[in-house]
């Protein structure tokens, strides 16, 4: 591999102008990720008019920034506010809020930023290398093996709930049941949306689990005695341990691996990455029964795993010019004002922008961490604002943040609704986890479904013919029946009792 | 006792300047038509993602109509139903200018005819201001197919898989006229927006697609796809030697357009004045580069002409989807 | 009050609360009984919605397909649920303490109904001084100071930095 243009492009990051952009960009991104329902798109989307003025490189710097530390101040909230930003900040919520709430929010907090550094950088030395190889591998990624993808991923969704089994499966139906409001894609016939004009494009991710997690939490802990928000004692410690690392470090790695490739894939990369990292920390472990609880693992593992993905859901951009998520699709507006249209081509014409950008990631990631050093012992301290007080202002950041996502206020409605709903969840014992991952992968699963029945004509054996879902679909009768089987065996070893 | 006074005077001071500060509750407002835009800010409403090629057109035409009238100009994103969410607002806002939209022409001819009654807007509701530009769709397939011209689709053998964009859109109904009127069998394989068909394309997952010129002329360029038809009504000057299908003698001439629109009843002075400064926009250097990088064909007319345009075009695709038996909407 | 009284007593409320906890009434059989016949009213509803869409055939699905199996596993898993409903105990009886919650809801109910009207200011003011004073037993000074406190920081970030076209009055 030609090494001068990637020489090249650290010589174009480490201006001062660029350096500067780069640390303007991580920290908008960190702010913009601590505001729930406000995304990074839609921030990117504002800034828009600013690109116009600065070169096509800082700009992409810049926004790349924005991207990738928006996925650690969703963090933030998830740990210290059970309130998931991003679809990718879910799975963080499980052990991440746990943590918080026995004082240990430092080292969740901690944890999740060691792993994002690491996951990040993993991505990005991954991505110069195999950048254009992994590319034409998402390309064979069909309707096909997304079924296969989103049928593990709802599996694994029940897997992971730390509740009862029955009421994860019962919420996770009901999280597919929401996903079918709106418009069918195949026949645009309205599903389940009783005549509303604001329910023909199906909900939104962000007021569900807002609602869910946030509203419904506060509403329980009103609930408990008078009080807003179960007070943690007080803060332990504000930093992981060696004891913690250690325990992570195979999460850590494993979650870096998932991520990238998965990240890879339009649509659903990061969300699945965050389950998939978690659902095989829980299965590797000895004692499952900690996650939910309060495992370090189980931040590292979803933490890495979306900041890996992150990174890599660049790759389709910059190598075949399609963008992979809705904030991919703004950036690749900001280089198209710039007269700059990404395509396979890029690198080749444009190589200082391909690896002006590429490098500044190594950067950001590394910018991101060392804030992470004060802002952590910043951040725990707001647990330490009286619950009363802090609970409020929570409620509104969600209303307010609500009407973000859409600039409409049917969306407040959602979420308001949504925290009754998730109230009654709590009092009913059923998690909310399973039902908003099940929301997301729902759709993926019955479009995938659909098109891929159109494309074998009706005839399912197709799943197993191709190679690449053949596989999937094989792995996924291993994990389905895997519990079963070990069970089996184990109950054969034993020693009969004499 | 002191400490509270500092309190309340700089609680007071507070809400003295946030007070002059305006907010955006506005009804009725008594500016003059005659002295639009008076100061007041302008807000454009597009009803799709940032990002997106409507987004970025009117992000565009803000910048420059910004300088032209002196006002602030901002874009607000009111995405849902292809636009109809955010014409639905537009509707309901004072007709004095100081409220716009960046319709899209799908909306307004192609979504009507795939819903039920009455569940899209319809433009005789609206004022139109000017027309903005088009975008051409084009046919494509993945280069290593093999397929580079219509012939290749008939002599295929099987049912053709062609990708769209979605249900009611241009992307849909241009391949749907074609395969009609070419008697090719053939299956719709729905995706959800330009991007993922085209990686469908190219990934060879569906025969052939049809997708907006700008999403698709980099890898036509890279020779990673080739085009086959282009439903413009001319050929068009980025791809000079592809056909357009009515060129290879199908009556499918399909394209995405742009307007700007404004609530029903705005006084005809502020309609001109808009008119006016939307005109210097488009002659902007910027906003004319604007249009080539992203292969945009300029459709500069007043909004009558437009209206008429648009009509003519949902008339005429009624008509011939009729006539071929085609359904856009649901299949029950 | 000095930092190390502070701390003891912080600790002690903790203790307490804990304990409280660990005593929440779980929900009696009726209850769960309920529970599990509203998921399976829920799986009925679906399947209602699915077959008036059109379930059309394993050959050609129908937009009521999806629907439909949706349906028939929640009616499923709604009868295994009703058949515990003697054993379970994870669901949580409503006290009075419960009526606290309907008041919560109410002030976002509220909020989101005045807030086209007259901007998100004044009743994001007015939940702030429900929930610190009279859910929160904060002190009228507190309340005051927090709640303008909040609304002005709001308004900096969403209003006047980021430019959300939130309605406002100001």
């Amino acid at each position: 591999m030609d090494l001068a243009p990637v020489i090249d492009g650290f010589g174009v990051v480490l201006e001062p102008v660029n350096l500067l952009y780069c640390l303007i960009g991580v920290v908008i991104g960190m702010l913009v990720g601590v505001l729930p329902g406000l995304g990074p798109a839609a921030t990117i989307a504002i800034l828009l008019p600013i690109t116009f003025e600065i070169e096509a490189v800082s700009a992409v710097i810049m926004l790349a920034g924005i991207f990738y530390g928006a996925q650690y101040g969703g963090t933030i909230t998830s740990v210290l506010l059970r309130l998931p930003g991003e679809a990718s900040s879910v799975v963080t919520v499980f052990d991440g809020h746990a943590l918080a709430r026995q004082g240990r929010a430092g080292t969740a907090l901690g944890i999740a930023a060691i792993g994002s550094f690491v996951g990040g950088t993993v991505s990005v030395i991954a991505l110069s290398f195999l950048a254009p190889l992994v590319a034409s591998f998402a390309l064979d990624f069909g309707p096909p093996e997304y079924t296969a993808l989103a049928l593990l991923g709802i599996l694994l969704v029940s897997t992971i709930s730390s509740g009862s089994r029955l009421k994860a499966l019962i919420a996770a139906g009901l999280g597919l049941l929401l996903a079918v409001v709106g418009r069918d894609a195949f026949t645009g016939t309205e599903r389940f949306t009783f005549g509303s004009l604001d329910l023909a494009d199906g909900l939104d991710f962000v007021p569900i689990a807002m609602g869910l997690f946030g509203l419904g939490e506060i509403l329980h802990n009103l609930e408990q005695r008078h009080r807003a928000i179960h007070a943690p004692t007080e803060i332990h410690d504000v930093w992981p341990s060696r004891q913690d690392l250690k325990q992570s470090s195979g999460a850590i790695g494993r979650g870096s691996v998932l991520g990238f490739f998965l990240g890879i894939l339009p649509g659903g990369g990061a969300v699945m990455a965050s389950l998939a990292a978690y659902a095989v920390e829980k299965r590797r472990s000895q004692h499952p029964e900690r996650f939910g609880q309060g495992a370090v693992e189980g931040v590292a593992a979803p933490e890495t795993a979306n900041n890996a993905a992150a990174t890599s859901s660049f790759i389709p951009l910059l190598t075949l010019g399609i963008p992979a998520n809705a904030t991919m699709a703004v950036i690749f507006g900001a280089l198209l004002i710039q007269g700059i249209r990404p395509g396979p081509q890029l690198v080749e014409q444009n190589p200082e922008l391909f690896w002006g950008v590429v490098n500044s990631m190594y950067i950001g990631n590394v910018l991101l961490l060392i804030m992470s050093i004060p802002l952590v012992g910043l951040f725990v301290r707001i647990l330490r604002v009286r619950p009363a007080v802090l609970a409020p202002i929570t409620v509104l950041i969600t209303l307010i943040g609500a009407y973000t996502v859409n600039n409409s206020v049917f969306d407040i409605i959602l979420v308001i609704a949504f925290g009754a709903l998730g109230y009654l969840m709590k009092k009913a014992g059923f998690d909310p986890g399973p039902l908003v991952l099940a929301f997301v992968l729902g759709a993926l699963l019955e479009e995938s479904l659909r098109r891929s029945l159109l494309l074998f004509d009706g005839d399912p054996t197709g799943f197993l013919t191709r190679p690449i879902s053949g596989v999937l679909f094989l792995a996924l009768v291993i994990v389905a029946f895997l519990p079963a089987i070990r069970s089996l065996l184990s109950a054969r070893e034993k020693e009969p009792v004499g | 006792m002191a400490r509270t006074r500092t309190w309340i005077s700089s609680a007071l001071a507070a809400s003295l300047l946030l007070t002059a500060c305006g907010g955006n509750l506005g009804s009725g407002s008594d500016d003059e038509a005659a002295d639009f835009p008076d100061g007041k800010a302008i807000t454009v409403y597009v009803g799709q993602d940032p990002g997106g090629s409507t987004d970025l057109i009117a992000r565009a035409l803000a910048e420059e109509v910004k300088n032209e009238l002196d006002v602030a100009v901002t874009v607000e994103n009111k995405p849902g139903a292809n636009g109809a969410l955010a014409a639905q607002e537009l509707a309901g806002k004072t007709a004095d200018g100081h409220t716009l939209m960046i319709y899209n022409g799908s909306l307004a001819y192609i979504t009507p005819l795939a819903v039920p009654e009455g569940e899209a807007p319809d433009i005789a509701d609206y004022d139109i201001v000017t027309g903005i530009s088009q975008d051409d769709y084009v046919l494509v397939a993945a280069a290593d197919s093999g397929l580079k011209t219509m012939d290749d689709l008939k002599g295929l053998g099987k049912a053709v898989k062609f990708g769209t964009t979605g249900v009611g859109t241009g992307s849909q109904l241009s391949q749907e006229l074609l395969f009609a009127q070419a008697g090719i069998e053939s299956t719709a394989v729905p995706f959800d927006g330009g991007s993922p068909t085209l990686t469908a394309v190219l990934g060879g997952q569906v025969d052939v697609g049809s997708i907006q010129l700008g999403e698709a002329v980099e890898q036509i360029e890279a020779g990673e796809l080739t085009p086959i038809v282009t439903f413009a009504s001319e050929r068009v000057s980025y791809l000079p030697d592809t056909p357009t299908a009515v060129e290879a003698g199908y009556d499918a001439p399909v394209q995405q357009s742009r307007a700007v629109f404004a609530p029903k009843g705005t006084p005809t002075e502020v309609i001109d004045t808009l008119a006016d400064a939307f005109g210097k926009a488009f002659g902007a250097e910027s906003y004319q580069k604007f249009n080539e990088d992203n292969q945009l064909t300029p459709n500069e007319v007043d909004g009558e002409a437009l209206r008429q345009q648009w009509t003519e075009n949902l008339d005429s695709y009624r008509t011939v989807t009729e006539e071929h038996q085609i359904d856009l909407g649901g299949d029950q | 009050m000095t930092d190390a009284r502070r701390e003891s007593l912080h600790d002690l409320e903790n203790a307490i609360h804990q304990i409280e906890d660990e005593e929440r009434t779980p929900a009696g059989p009726t209850t769960n009984l309920v529970l599990a016949l509203a998921v399976v009213a829920l799986g009925l509803a679906a399947l209602a919605g699915a077959l008036s869409l059109g379930i059309g055939t394993p050959e050609r699905p129908g937009s009521g397909t999806w629907p439909l199996l949706i349906g028939i596993g929640l009616v499923g898993l709604g009868i295994a649920l009703a058949l515990r409903f003697r054993q379970d105990s994870d669901a949580e009886a409503f006290t009075r303490n419960s009526a606290v919650v309907a008041a919560g809801l109410g002030t976002m109910i509220v909020f989101v109904a005045v807030i086209e009207t007259i901007g998100f200011e004044l009743p994001s003011l007015a939940l702030m001084l429900v929930w610190l004073r009279f859910f929160g037993h904060e002190s009228w000074r507190s309340t005051a100071i927090v709640s303008v406190g909040a609304v002005v920081a709001f308004y900096l970030i969403f209003v006047a930095a980021l430019a959300v076209p939130i309605p406002h009055l100001f």
